[in-house]
């Protein structure tokens, strides 16, 4: 952008047209910077405890082991590779558990069985999986070290 | 805000640059306040792993923030509550700060909140399960049922 200085008027004033470029450089940044923001989000879990209740509800009881190496296995059936964060298998077992349960008309309720060594990483990755599958009675238990 | 419009009297409508700038000047300060919001929120000390499919986090609860340093060279993790700067090692120390900050939060949560205070663990993703189950532990002692594991909704950026 031009602007015609004239030499008789050393005061220029107030110029609109570098700050109007000025603010848009800090807007694109500020906008490149809104679409890489990393978010913090939550994995809601529940500690076991004891409710008094009149009705028995019965439950559809699913346990996801990990072990030391990452390798996870839901009811003993091992799923996805140690490395494999997508969990494809676990997820679409974990969503085909829950819209049975929800069509027999029980609650499903994941426990989580954790090798004391396992990495807390694996662990959110199975609690993902488990989210993913709109699944929300979940527990997280480490397993007795021998 | 004023000045910097054109007129009308000449019939032909000319660029109003002042709506302009105000326009650009309510942007820039959208953004802005987006972007400092949620980087202030992270603690950039504390690799969070990565879960896509969490849920956003809830701000209208009381809650007890459990940041988990884990430390790979001496196998040992370090807790601290609230942002708290003092580190906490042992499991009686943690449960009876735990306790002074669940007491804390309870204070602290308005009218038409839910009621109960939540624990949030904040850790390292190489934290072996056994420190969690520490923190876990802990929260149940000090009164908290209700936990939510922190994650981040994506991977770091690579360094160019």
């Amino acid at each position: 952008m031009k602007s015609v200085i004239d030499d008789d008027t050393p005061n220029l004033g107030f110029q609109i047209a570098p700050m109007i470029d000025v603010v848009f450089v800090i807007m694109l940044f500020f906008m490149v910077m809104a679409g890489s923001v990393k978010v913090e989000q939550h994995l809601i879990s529940n500690l076991p405890g004891s409710v008094e209740s009149d009705s028995v509800d019965f439950v559809d009881e699913t346990i996801i082991n990990i072990d030391e190496d990452g390798e996870i296995s839901l009811n003993d059936e091992p799923m996805d590779s140690p490395t494999s964060k997508r969990m494809t298998n676990l997820k679409g077992s974990l969503v085909r558990l829950k819209e049975n349960a929800v069509s027999s008309g029980n609650k499903m309720v994941v426990t989580i069985v954790s090798d004391p060594q396992a990495s807390y990483d694996r662990v959110v990755d199975a609690l993902n999986a488990l989210s993913a599958a709109r699944i929300t009675d979940v527990t997280f238990t480490v397993s007795e070290e021998e | 805000m004023a000045g910097g419009g054109g007129s009308i009297e000449s019939g032909e409508p000319e660029f109003q640059i002042a709506p302009m700038i105000d326009v650009l000047l309510v942007l820039l300060i959208f953004f802005i306040s987006i972007t400092s919001m949620e980087v202030l929120r992270i603690d950039q000390d504390i690799a969070l792993p990565v879960a896509e499919d969490a849920l956003r986090a809830q701000k209208e609860r009381g809650e007890v923030i459990l940041n988990v340093r884990y430390n790979e060279t001496t196998r040992k993790a370090r807790f601290n509550i609230n942002a708290d700067a003092r580190p906490i090692e042992a499991s009686d120390v943690l449960i009876t700060e735990l306790t002074k900050a669940v007491a804390q939060a309870q204070t602290s949560i308005k009218a038409g909140w839910n009621q109960n205070v939540r624990l949030v663990i904040r850790a390292d993703k190489t934290t072996p399960s056994f420190e969690i189950s520490r923190a876990m532990n802990a929260g149940a002692e000090a009164g908290i049922s209700d936990i939510a594991f922190s994650a981040a909704s994506r991977e770091d950026s690579p360094v160019p």
